[in-house]
């Protein structure tokens, strides 16, 4: 009796979640950033389902009508650089899934993602919701695998698994960048050398490495050939930590030399060799607020590098440095246009431009047909004290309820109780 | 000095004592200034629209409509800009962790010994640290420098002007009282734990405070009773001998030396609240203070401000319970008499305190405080100048106050507000349209001969 209920109540949740996502949302009335040429018009926007079946500045009908009059609606904004999902506290290493110490090349970050982190609502709530996460940086120069991952909670991951490789080069305390650069040849002379065939079988790959210095050197496994290979031969976008003038030229080099699919993270002395990367078309993800010269290779740090390199037309991303708020990059977008950026361009170095060059789906624009990741903002998002007033993952409107709007609630609401009686 | 000198040794025995490392500050070339028609936060919670102020002979003079100005007097149009007091950062270890960031100039934390109240930050700074300069840009015009946490006690903090010299003392604040850096927690706690040596837990830090202070009494104890002698009877017995870490803690005693306590946690900032009873004490600030929001009445109650980040948090779990309404609540305490101050501890978070302090006051309006933005200047400009205890020569425009000045291009709570003129003094320090800025000599040449490091 009680399982004929139960059933009974399973079926109702089904069809009662099944109308839920078939009514449409009308957002109406808003200002619209498209994220690609953010030349803002007022219009409506109408989702079905998952996806925006319709932008028009004429009416619209929708079975859930929002007026959006005077706020703002941007695509949801994405992180290129972010331990979301794989770090909870930074000092906890039983909380830290961001490194191997077996694999280097082929280190995969993207089972270890935990869709329930605390940091996902808070980003969320604060406009981020999508992110590519990457491990730490392996001893070997290029290698760990970063993923895709859509920030809407389910424990059924929605993202691209091992979209990125990661490496670095630069002043390290340890061997010279020279010997960085030659191993990091070696390996690609290396990848360049495999047949296909050889990635299906683990016994040829085995005994490549064997017969291989720098991968017996290096102690490689099958699934670092694997991803080197990727890296060769499947256009892996490659995303290289380094920041000094001439290690940038270098990365430039060897990605004409292989063919890459090579971005640079960092690069804050990019504004020193700008017709070079705009020349061999290298999108940057530089940190636009950051303008310390924090190491020997950062010295020509400037805050006006986001609008020097701008200038030149390369593709910037922008990241933050610390994923518990990497919603803060917002703040550095607009800082970038208080230092002479584009605001067209800062917000699409935070939507459409990640999009573009990890090709993520059919997100980051508003356009008919896209993935209706958006956000409805109380004020203009590239300031930092604007808050979204909706979010919407793959259509969905989330609750913005995080952790930290429930402990706000504890200690300015209800304050006659006990704390550990409140809500 | 020769005076001092020659009065000790005419009555030979010498009372004053003379001291060292005493700020040698002076101030760069000024002059007389009319800022016309300004929107200004005036750091004491008041906003003026289209209003003047004027300074001279390094003062502040007047705030007023349409004050009169002498034909000697450089007037500067601020139609639609905004005025602020010169920004103040609390917790800053520019000079002490600069940047480059290099092992041979990190020189922030003595992690030699848990307690090292003998130490100085003063001493550990490099005064051509490339960050001062960007954080004038960012309107700073005096911060405090602190020691790292890595110890309970950490040893003394320094309060400098924003101007860079080639010596420490010729930065210093004058007459700005010296502080006293302690730290709670998880960061004591790992550092010796790790060493197999006390302290390893929350208990052995505040075994550890508790001894210190222990001995700081007897010493002090000590010296009060060969103070109270008649001069004949101190030259007849010995005078304590002098010791570094005890002088330190017996003028945080005496009510000379203002302690700044690193502390996250709710518990253990009461914790440290009991202590501070117990010995006779007083807390300046809670530093960082992630919990403050949790007991945000007691530390009004006890007249402790809280220097905290906007957002910060996650990075330790002692930094797990952040809200960011944390510094408008603990503003907001038993109705408005909290003291809330928004810190850096970031030489990049230091350039853009308006921005951090524009966060805070939007976290706290939709927690549904009712709070100005007046008012909040207050948590970059007069609150930290209070804990470091300068207010009564900076942190606001008061008459009477040093002209430390800052004009901003817009409204400085937006973030497309950018320094436009920095006045330290009464001096130009920077200004953004002549490109008139300081350059230390790391940036001399260092990436073409031929320019200044960020030189366009």
């Amino acid at each position: 009796m009680i399982s004929q209920s139960k059933k009974v109540l399973v079926i109702f949740i089904i069809l009662f979640n099944a109308t839920i996502n078939s009514e449409s949302i009308l957002i109406k009335n808003v200002t619209i950033y498209d994220g690609k040429n953010n030349n803002p018009f007022v219009g409506n926007v109408l989702l079905d389902g998952n996806k925006i079946s319709r932008v028009s500045t004429s009416n619209l009908r929708g079975d859930k009508v929002i007026d959006a009059t005077g706020k703002i609606l941007t695509p949801g904004i994405i992180s290129t650089d972010s331990e979301i999902g794989i770090v909870e506290i930074g000092a906890l290493s039983v909380t830290r899934d961001d490194s191997s110490d077996i694999y280097e090349i082929g280190f995969s970050i993207y089972d270890a993602f935990n869709p329930n982190s605390v940091l996902i609502p808070w980003n969320r709530s604060n406009g981020i919701t999508s992110t590519i996460t990457l491990p730490q940086n392996t001893n070997s120069p290029i290698g760990g695998l970063g993923s895709f991952f859509v920030l809407d909670s389910n424990l059924e991951i929605t993202g691209i698994k091992d979209n990125v490789m990661i490496g670095r080069v630069g002043g390290s305390g340890g061997e010279s960048r020279a010997e960085t650069f030659s191993i990091m040849e070696d390996l690609l002379e290396f990848a360049s050398s495999i047949d296909s065939k050889d990635m299906e079988s683990y016994r040829n790959l085995s005994d490549l490495i064997v017969d291989s210095p720098i991968a017996e050197t290096m102690e490689l496994h099958p699934r670092d050939l694997k991803a080197l290979h990727r890296l060769i031969n499947d256009d892996l976008p490659l995303i290289m930590k380094a920041n000094r003038a001439s290690d940038i030229l270098k990365l430039i080099e060897i990605k004409e030399k292989y063919d890459l699919n090579l971005i640079i993270m960092g690069a804050q002395e990019a504004g020193l060799v700008a017709n070079k990367i705009a020349e061999s078309d290298v999108p940057l993800i530089i940190n636009p607020i950051n303008n310390i010269p924090g190491s020997f290779d950062e010295l020509a740090a400037n805050i006006e590098l986001a609008s020097n390199l701008e200038t030149f037309g390369i593709t910037l991303m922008f990241n933050a440095p610390r994923s518990h708020n990497y919603h803060l990059i917002r703040q550095g977008a607009g800082v970038a246009v208080a230092n002479g950026m584009s605001y067209e361009g800062a917000l699409k170095a935070i939507t459409l431009s990640p999009v573009e060059i990890f090709k993520l789906g059919k997100r980051g624009q508003i356009a008919q047909g896209n993935i209706a990741d958006l956000i409805i903002w109380d004020a203009d998002p590239l300031e930092p004290s604007s808050m979204p007033e909706k979010v919407f993952i793959n259509g969905k409107d989330i609750d913005l309820t995080t952790r930290m709007s429930r402990l706000t609630d504890r200690y300015t609401k209800e304050k006659d109780k006990p704390n550990g009686y409140r809500n | 000095m020769t005076k001092l000198i020659k009065y000790c040794f005419l009555i030979f025995v010498c009372l004053i004592e003379a001291k060292p490392f005493e700020s040698t500050y002076e101030p760069l070339p000024s002059e007389n200034i009319l800022i016309k028609n300004a929107n200004i936060y005036d750091g004491e919670g008041n906003e003026f629209q289209a209003t003047d102020l004027l300074i001279q002979n390094r003062k502040i003079v007047a705030i007023g409509k349409d004050l009169p100005a002498g034909s000697e007097f450089l007037i500067i149009d601020a139609s639609g800009k905004w005025v602020t007091p010169g920004i103040i950062d609390i917790h800053s270890h520019m000079g002490v962790y600069p940047a480059p960031g290099v092992s041979t100039s990190s020189d922030g934390n003595e992690a030699t010994s848990p307690v090292t109240a003998d130490v100085w930050a003063e001493h550990s700074i490099w005064v051509q640290d490339p960050q001062y300069a960007l954080a004038l840009k960012g309107g700073v015009t005096a911060f405090h420098i602190l020691p790292g946490s890595a110890n309970l006690i950490g040893g003394r903090g320094v309060t400098v002007k924003n101007l860079q010299r080639n010596t420490i003392n010729s930065m210093k604040f004058p007459d700005a009282p010296h502080s006293l850096k302690m730290a709670c927690g998880e960061n004591p706690k790992r550092v010796y734990g790790n060493r197999q040596q006390a302290p390893s837990t929350r208990m052995g830090n505040a075994a550890g405070y508790r001894k210190s202070w222990i001995k700081a009494e007897a010493y002090l104890s000590r010296l009060n009773e060969y103070e109270a002698k008649s001069d004949e009877a101190k030259e007849m017995g010995y005078k304590p001998q002098r010791d570094l870490e005890m002088e330190t803690l017996a003028g945080v005693l005496r009510g000379e030396i203002l302690v700044h306590n690193h502390c996250y946690r709710a518990e253990e900032m009461a914790t440290m609240i009991n202590i501070a009873n117990e010995f006779n004490y007083k807390i300046t600030a809670f530093h960082h203070g992630v919990e403050a929001y949790k007991i945000a009445d007691l530390l009004a109650e006890n007249n402790i401000c809280g220097a905290l980040w906007a957002d910060w948090w996650g990075f330790k779990h002692e930094a797990y319970d952040m809200v960011q309404a944390n510094i408008a609540i603990v503003d907001q305490a038993l109705g408005g008499k909290g003291c809330a101050i928004v810190h850096s501890d970031d030489a990049i978070g230091i350039q853009h305190l308006n921005q951090e302090a524009s966060k805070a006051l939007a976290a706290g309006l939709r927690a549904g405080f009712d709070i100005s933005k007046a008012r909040a200047m207050n948590w970059i400009t007069s609150n930290p100048a209070k804990a470091a205890g300068i207010y009564d020569k900076t942190g606001s425009l008061k008459v009477g106050k040093n002209a430390d000045v800052v004009i901003w291009s817009k409204n400085p709570f937006s973030v497309y507000a950018l320094v436009e003129q920095v006045f330290i003094d009464g001096a130009t320090a920077y200004d953004r349209e002549s490109n008139f800025q300081p350059a230390s000599d790391f940036d001399v040449g260092i990436i073409s001969p031929e320019k200044n490091r960020i030189e366009e």
